[in-house]
């Protein structure tokens, strides 16, 4: 092909013919710049002095493409400190920094970034506190195989008992002793990849409870859920698999429990009852007798089962605080149920604009999560339940978690003092540590943003410090087990 | 000394892109959306050694053009949905064997193909076919991009055709397909496909075929099997006053054992007469909706779990109208057309996912207008090889868009 032919012609014209987006009503070709928060939203920090993190914002052309060049326009709103540079332009990634210096006051300060061309205005704000502020440090990163890698953690007794998806359960040992792990060190004991059950996807082992039997001071059974395949909603799949890990070294299965036509989720035990409660998303709530010896099929060990929310039940998660067994639905809300008939005491059809994920309950408070798009709105909310002396729900509030998609985990540490979450999707993903002084209005303490999300947060205190096991999602830097110390981030 | 007739090689070289501007109304950007884009930009290479070996070479470009996809009306695949994904840059890079026996096979013939290239699966590619909107259907109905190995037996009017490739989709314009895995296990020949094509005159051709892909949507195979089965009819006849061209399809996609099932009827037909050309598109298909990120035209990958959101479906019409000022010797060619597409969206499976909330409306819709460009590319059909090469087959190809 000579350089003189058409073919060349045709070439120079492909090349030639442009590539622009336009969401614009109507036609012509009009670009539209958006701006989001990357990095440093929600800091704590002396005052006067300059924010460990450094604020950076990421500017993008028509929702994807790195907006080079554009300028950018820092200013403290509120508080009386400083930002620097006050201008400055994206680079080739469409990012902009400046280090920010609050002011005198102990108060939530705030500043402002503007972009040309941007329509909207991002707000920073950060706590200038009296006595320093302590971020969660990442002790220790256990990669997992891609298979679809780790979805929850159940640590007990210094042992991590990982859900590896596809590769089954994988017990570490992070201050029991048996292998001489740590929080910081964790060490492998033993792994077993549980039964398909001829459930489509395979082992999919999802999350875990290590029941410690007080009747018989039996430590022998893991309950695992496996998170078959599931039209979200509507159907869903997975067994609860029984494991006895009498041996830790050698783990063995021995047996299920099926519900037909919905599949297994988030566990909690009434352990001196010996009753293992279970949320079966479709299927509801299920109790379960798991007292004596298991082996086979267990399913006609089940007391009870309820839905909720009739024909709009998909049960996320359960967790007990006295007589009351407290359930998330995705789809119905927040409900409390008498926790030995499982009857409904109060709640449900309590949160409308967005679907409910996990859940927590201390006092007389209680926590949920929001998850995935409802009609629009993102699960970028933490749920604030006040409980009534009966155990009955009103929402008494919401945390809205700025840049994320999904709050997948709730959890309150042991003492009471935090209120920890995960979330994922959109630019802030991570690890949200709260304080509960007052807690119908948690305050952001600690923040940790993992780009590829963290599904799940198992707390732990272990040697008199409190971490958090965190299920660090696929992509990036690939998934795995991440551990945090969050001592002394609430004081 | 002149070489052997069967010793020469041919080379024969072809180029050619859309320049085009789709507006999509509505989107999921709850607004109508317009973008200028060059798609399919090739670069086409045919290689000929004598009458029986012979390399197909496709270099496709639309990593460069279209990184974020093309706006496409219930587009989806590869993390992308309402746009249709960019193909990866090495496109094809297939070498086939043909007429391996000779004369010892009678009128009989055994052929051999490996590479990266498409699956003897399902219908041609939509690239060369009448419309510029990839239908719902693309990965329902074909399957492409793969290392793959193909054997051939053509007798009469009947071609059998079986082969085995790596089950993993691509996931970057750059990727190549998997071979390995980090486990050691083999991804390549961990899928399989079958097609039988039926060619009772020379201008009607049918095929039936079936494959089990292994993991197609995560790349280490983590995800489970898809099963799918396709069964079309396609005539096409080049009378001297132009081209008649249609085409009816059906294909079926069982994900998890079934736990998914996915359905798509198609039927096309495409009229030319002298410069002016015609064509209608008629498509029901589901397909699944998943969790998008915070760009509403992807969805999250690699995938965490077997999960989705509901499935649609999508019912829609396609009109195309162009004109062929295709040079008189048919080098160069220039299209101008404009293509509509409308029709209605559906949630078939319950689920949580909501059309009009993600949409705004129930319906779907696009309008493009824009031109081919193509240098000696008329004639192209991609992923026939070996005795199904058109050359080979005497199966006259729809000349494409």
């Amino acid at each position: 092909m000579s350089l003189r032919s058409p073919g060349w012609l045709v070439l120079a014209g492909m090349v030639a013919a442009c590539s622009t987006t336009t969401p614009t009503d109507p036609g012509p070709v009009a670009d539209t710049y958006t701006a989001s928060i990357v990095a440093g939203q929600g800091q704590f920090g002396l005052p006067s002095t300059a924010l460990a993190v450094e604020l950076k914002i990421r500017v993008v052309l028509n929702g994807t493409t790195p907006a080079a060049n554009r300028t950018v326009t820092w200013a403290v709103a509120t508080g009386g400190g400083t930002i620097v540079p006050a201008s400055t332009t994206t680079n080739t990634a469409g990012e902009a920094t400046a280090r920010w210096t609050l002011g005198a006051a102990l108060a939530q300060q705030t500043v402002t970034v503007n972009s040309t061309g941007v329509a909207n205005q991002l707000v920073f704000n950060a706590t200038a506190q009296a006595t320093p502020a302590v971020s969660p440090t990442l002790v220790a990163t256990v990669p997992i195989p891609a298979n679809y890698g780790i979805h929850d953690t159940f640590v007990r007794d210094g042992l991590a008992f990982v859900m590896a998806w596809n590769n089954g359960i994988r017990i570490y040992d992070v201050g029991n002793g048996i292998s001489g792990g740590s929080p910081a060190s964790p060490q492998l004991v033993s792994s077993l990849v549980t039964n398909v059950n001829g459930v489509p996807g395979g082992p999919q082992a999802h999350n875990a409870w290590w029941f410690h039997n007080p009747v018989t001071q039996q430590k022998r059974y893991l309950f695992v859920g496996q998170e078959g395949p599931a039209n979200i909603g509507t159907t869903s799949s997975g067994d609860i698999h029984i494991v006895d890990v009498s041996n830790l070294a050698a783990p063995v299965e021995v047996g299920f429990i099926h519900v037909p036509g919905a599949g297994a989720h988030n566990f909690w035990m009434d352990e001196a009852r010996q009753v293992l409660y279970a949320a079966f998303y479709n299927g509801g709530v299920a109790a379960i007798d798991v007292s004596g010896t298991l082996s086979g099929d267990m399913s006609s060990r089940i007391i009870a089962r309820v839905q909720p929310g009739g024909n709009s039940t998909y049960v996320w998660g359960v967790m007990q605080l006295g007589n009351t067994l407290y359930a998330s639905d995705m789809l119905s809300g927040f409900w409390a149920l008498d926790a030995l008939t499982l009857a409904t005491k109060g709640g449900g059809f309590n949160v409308d604009e967005r679907f409910t994920s996990d859940l927590w309950a201390v006092g007389n408070w209680a926590y949920s999560g929001t998850w995935g798009t409802r009609s629009g709105t993102r699960g970028n909310a933490i749920k604030i339940w006040s409980l009534s002396a009966t155990g009955v729900p009103t929402l008494s509030g919401q945390i809205v978690v700025d840049n994320v998609g999904t709050v997948s985990d709730v959890a309150v540490t042991a003492d009471g003092k935090a209120l920890v979450a995960t979330a994922e999707n959109l630019a802030s993903p991570g690890l949200l540590v709260y304080d509960r002084v007052d807690p119908a209005n948690p305050s952001l303490r600690g923040r940790v943003i993992v780009p590829e999300g963290l599904h799940t947060g198992e707390l732990a205190v272990i040697n008199g410090r409190s971490y958090v096991f965190a299920a660090r999602n696929p992509g990036g830097a690939g998934p795995a087990l991440v551990i945090y110390d969050i001592t002394g981030v609430v004081p | 000394m002149a070489l052997p007739a069967q010793s020469r090689i041919r080379v024969t070289p072809m180029a050619r892109g859309i320049a085009t501007v789709t507006r999509m109304a509505p989107s999921p950007l709850l607004e109508p959306v317009t973008e200028a884009r060059l798609v399919q930009p090739m670069v086409m290479i045919d290689v000929a050694v004598g009458e029986r070996l012979h390399a197909t070479i496709s270099l496709n470009a639309e990593g460069l053009t279209i990184p974020g996809g093309q706006l496409t009306a219930g587009g989806w695949g590869e993390g992308f949905v309402d746009r249709r994904h960019p193909h990866t840059y090495v496109h094809e890079l297939m070498f086939s064997a043909r007429d391996l026996l000779g004369p010892v096979d009678g009128s009989a013939r055994l052929a051999l193909a490996a590479g990266k290239g498409f699956v003897p699966f399902g219908t041609d590619d939509p690239m060369s076919r009448p419309m510029l909107m990839y239908p719902v259907n693309h990965h329902l109905s074909q399957i492409l991009e793969r290392a793959v190995a193909i054997a051939q037996f053509k007798i009469g009017p009947v071609v059998a055709e079986a082969s085995v490739f790596n089950g993993d989709e691509p996931t970057e314009p750059g990727d190549w397909p998997l071979l390995l895995r980090d486990d050691g296990n083999w991804r390549f020949g961990d899928s399989w496909a079958g097609r039988l094509t039926l060619r009772p005159v020379h201008q009607i051709e049918a095929q039936a075929s079936y494959a089990d892909v292994h993991s197609p949507e995560h790349r280490a195979g983590a995800g489970g099997e898809a099963r799918k089965a396709s069964a079309s009819v396609r005539w096409h006849d080049a009378p001297a006053w132009g081209e008649r061209y249609a085409m009816v399809e059906w294909a079926r996609t069982s994900e998890l054992d079934g736990f998914f099932v996915f359905h798509s009827m198609l039927a096309e037909v495409l009229v030319r007469r002298r410069r002016i050309g015609a064509a209608y598109r008629f498509e029901r298909t589901e397909r699944p909706e998943e969790e998008r990120v915070a760009d509403p035209f992807r969805s999250r990958r690699p995938h965490l779990e077997n999960a989705i959101l509901g499935i649609t479906r999508w019912t829609l019409h396609t009109i195309r109208a162009e004109y062929d000022a295709t040079d008189p010797d048919g080098r160069v060619q220039l299209t101008p057309f404009v293509e509509l597409t409308t029709g209605r969206v559906a949630e078939v499976s319950g689920g949580v996912f909501d059309v009009v909330s993600t949409y705004g409306s129930n319906r779907a819709g696009t309008l493009s207008v824009g031109v081919v460009m193509g240098w000696r590319s008329r004639s192209h059909r991609m992923g026939r090889y070996g005795v199904l090469a058109p050359d080979h087959a005497g199966m006259t190809p729809h000349k494409g868009h």
